[in-house]
């Protein structure tokens, strides 16, 4: 049985977790900001590559880096809670998680924020090996290398988890052989007891762990190959992979570590609604049908991401076809869970904390945000909506306003178990619970709005027409973020013991702190000073790239006078036709145009073959761009001033 | 004039009165919870569980069923169809019709990419997105749309392509048939 050693280990995996997560969630959260900054406000805007690159970091570090590590940190203690230990084998998978994670994430951000490396999180091959110079070799392998450990951990993860959740004495199986043993970890004893007996039913937070813990191994080895295949790309050990394969093999991935996040979230709804309801979890044996629909569906519905990919002579439209009614049949356990989580609170003495209030929003975002995927899942309509905003407003309730109140309720019911101590002000986390949820549905309900009018998703720079929404917008991530500023106050200073000792009630949720404050007014002050602080430090970054921008804006001036006064392209610098060629090979340039003494054959734009352009000429199309040519903001005054000589000399 | 298409329209109808439905739920369970039950009724709630389970199973049986003939898939122009062909570039779009593009019509366009993954995301002369599809390098992939107004078209990249994908727009003409 569990003793009290094996609930020690468990709480010091979750807290580990628990902690490192919320840190990434304060980089990434504050780089969210920026990004909606710099689109809203043309004066603070941020260089392009470096917007992408912030997305890239944000993507990663808020999905996988908090939301993923938090839930499953959390899933060591749920575990423990129903009585299952973490020993042994599972023990050293759970510590070798953690340490692959952080050091998966730190990858990350050294490879966007500071290595330019900005193809998005989902990296859709082969744009890592297309970064018009904004990003190298180097970094698209330690890009790769660094999301491979972050997906190693998943595995480890999942390692630990079925090591866990197998162990025979917790669960009080009869049959020792591994097969019924998994069985019984995911339901099956409900359905067919005789086949998976045990002393006693399974604890239902057990199945989505079980379920996840199996799926995720599943989902993530094919895309441990493509990363390992990147990785040797930049090295130039191997030629190019297969577009469309690589994209089937990313979402093979990316649609289950969504469920990464909701599934170990369903756990610990599982496990603690009934604790504030005080009454057990309202569930029929019909659940274990629908997890057991949710094992199979889960890795068999990736193509829905590319419902809009149906080239000629591939079998990709078909697949996709299938793909709407297995994606509908995952609607089931979400569906049979929200019936059972909201009929465990129907009438109940649920007892109204900040806690218990963040796991009821997170519910609440889970309906709402569960109904915008419908959406997504028909075919019919995502034809609309397919990577506009209103696919960003719906995984941003998913993962903000179901993953995350889940979390921060989880926090603030466990916090006190966890640590020994109480929580530090109960109105600061009121404040934090309610502005989360009612600013984020109108912050994120706004991308939903956006989309729906066709706004594209990842601009940097939106459209104009979408400008005023986008200002709107603005105030509410500021509070947003602001709000979660008292979170992380709060929990430090619990951390730190200025509650008090922990105490429980009857049913073990915490009471409030008996530490008198001196006034009211202590807590109002913290918040003001976080607030404050918040947007000091807001500021001070945006700031920060406003000086930047301006200064390179500085930089650019004086190659628009010379091109213009001088009108022969003889400016402040003399090209040289040498380096022109690597710039021309290295901008991307061979796409469009024909230059036969680069081995250029593009028909886009015109041939320099047969126009031969004067210098003059090329210095201004670069640099300004027209129509469909784009200026190139990322070539400084002598590299555009090279390849204007380059193809110059080479067209004579 | 309205901005947005009608399956945007359809959409907002349709998630505007779940989100209702959905609050209208919440609000109702957040209530209940101030004047509970004395019995204990969780086995009822249980069983019925199953009639829950063959409610959404019918429901979103009847969604499949009255959304999945509307797929965008293997359409042709037939024989008065118009071909025009697209390319995506980082970050630039060539659209190269023979004649002009005319309304009342089948218009096939045949996009391909040539270097990392595109979207063709096409735009109404009044704003609103019309269709879009993906292209990833080395395929040809196949739209067919037929334009019922005249006007300026105007062609946004929705895949994400690289430091300029915002910049790679492009327009194109409808003529009156």
């Amino acid at each position: 049985m569990i003793d009290e050693q094996d609930r020690a280990i468990a709480r010091r995996l979750t807290v580990s977790y628990i902690v490192w997560s919320t840190i990434i969630l304060a980089a990434s959260g504050l780089l969210g900001v920026v990004m909606r900054l710099s689109q809203a406000v043309p004066q603070l805007r941020v260089g392009d590559n470096f917007w992408y690159a912030m997305m890239t970091a944000h993507g990663l570090g808020a999905f996988v880096g908090w939301a993923g590590f938090a839930v499953m940190g959390l899933a060591w203690w749920v575990l423990a809670g129903v009585g299952f230990p973490v020993r042994g084998f599972g023990l050293v998978m759970a510590r070798l998680t953690w340490w692959l994670m952080v050091l998966g994430v730190l990858g990350v951000i050294i490879t966007t924020i500071f290595m330019g490396f900005g193809a998005s999180w989902v990296f859709l091959y082969p744009l890592p090996f297309y970064g018009s110079g904004n990003w190298g070799a180097w970094a698209t392998g330690l890009f790769s290398f660094s999301v491979l450990l972050a997906g190693l951990a998943i595995v480890t993860w999942c390692f630990g988890i079925l090591h866990t959740v197998m162990n025979r004495e917790a669960l009080q199986s009869v049959s020792g052989s591994i097969g019924k043993r998994l069985g019984l970890a995911f339901g099956w004893g409900f359905l067919m007891p005789r086949t998976f007996a045990a002393k006693k039913s399974v604890p239902y937070p057990v199945i989505p762990l079980t379920v996840i813990g199996l799926d995720m191994i599943i989902a993530t080895l094919p895309l441990a190959g493509l990363l390992i295949w990147q990785i040797f790309e930049s090295m130039g050990v191997v030629g190019s992979a297969n577009d469309l394969l690589a994209k089937n093999i990313l979402w093979w991935f990316g649609h289950p570590v969504v469920y990464l996040l909701l599934f170990p979230a369903v756990a610990v709804y599982y496990w603690l609604i009934p604790r504030y309801a005080g009454r057990d979890l309202v569930a029929g044996h019909v659940i274990a049908v629908a997890w057991t629909v949710a094992v199979i569906a889960n890795v068999f519905v990736w193509a829905h991401h590319l419902y809009l990919d149906y080239p000629s002579g591939t079998a990709q439209a078909q697949i996709n076809t299938a793909m709407q009614p297995i994606t509908f049949a995952l609607v089931l356990p979400s569906a049979l869970s929200l019936y059972s989580l909201g009929f465990t609170i129907y009438r109940s003495r649920f007892r109204w904390t900040p806690a218990s209030t963040a796991l009821f929003f997170g519910l609440v975002g889970w309906l709402l945000a569960g109904l915008s995927g419908i959406v997504n899942a028909t075919i019919a309509l995502d034809v609309a909506i397919h990577n506009t905003l209103w696919i960003v407003g719906h995984f941003h309730h998913m993962a903000m306003l179901n993953i995350g109140l889940l979390i921060f309720g989880a926090v603030y019911a466990l916090l006190p178990e966890l640590s020994g101590k109480a929580l530090y002000s109960e109105r600061m986390a009121w404040i934090h619970v309610w502005i989360t949820f009612v600013v984020g549905m109108i912050f994120f309900g706004i991308w939903l709005v956006q989309g729906l009018d066709g706004a594209p998703r990842r601009w940097s720079v939106l459209p104009s027409n979408y400008d005023t929404l986008t200002r709107i917008s603005l105030p509410f991530a500021f509070i947003l973020a602001a709000a979660q500023a008292l979170f992380f106050w709060n929990v430090m200073q619990t951390l730190r013991g200025k509650g008090g000792i922990a105490t429980f009630d009857e049913r073990g949720i915490p009471e409030p702190s008996k530490v008198r404050k001196e006034s009211s007014v202590h807590s109002i002050e913290a918040a003001v000073m976080i607030v404050a602080l918040a947007l000091a430090l807001i500021f001070a970054v945006g700031g920060y790239l406003v000086g930047r921008d301006v200064a390179s804006n500085k930089d650019d001036t004086p190659t628009t006078t010379a091109v213009e006064t001088g009108g022969g392209g003889e400016g402040t610098v003399t090209g040289d036709a040498a380096a022109g060629a690597e710039v021309f090979a290295s901008s991307s340039c061979s796409n469009c145009h024909t230059l036969e003494a680069a081995g250029a054959t593009g028909t886009v734009g015109p041939s320099f073959d047969e126009k031969k352009p004067s210098e003059a000429l090329v210095i201004d199309r670069v640099t300004n761009g027209l129509n469909a040519m784009p200026a190139y903001p990322q070539l400084d005054e002598q590299q555009i001033a090279d390849v204007a000589a380059y193809v110059n000399e080479s067209t004579k | 004039m309205l901005r947005v298409s009608h399956t945007a329209v359809i959409i907002t109808v349709a998630y505007s009165i779940a989100v209702i439905l959905g609050s209208a739920i919440s609000f109702a369970i957040f209530r209940s919870t101030s004047r509970p039950l004395e019995e204990d009724r969780s086995g009822v709630w249980s069983r019925r569980e199953t009639t829950w389970l063959v409610i959404m199973i019918v429901t979103l049986f009847a969604l499949l069923m009255g959304t999945i003939f509307y797929v965008p898939y293997g359409e042709t122009a037939g024989p008065r169809g118009q071909v025009v062909r697209v390319v995506g570039v980082q970050y630039a779009w060539a659209i190269d019709a023979p004649q002009p593009i005319v309304t009342g019509r089948p218009v096939a366009f045949l996009a391909r990419s040539r270097d990392v993954a595109h979207g063709v995301g096409v735009y109404n002369p009044s704003g609103p997105l019309i269709f879009q599809a993906q292209v990833v390098a080395d395929h040809e992939q196949k739209i067919v749309h037929t334009f019922s107004e005249p006007g300026t078209y105007t062609v946004h990249c929705l895949e994400f392509c690289g430091a300029g994908h915002h910049l790679m727009s492009t327009t194109f003409e409808v003529k009156a048939a």
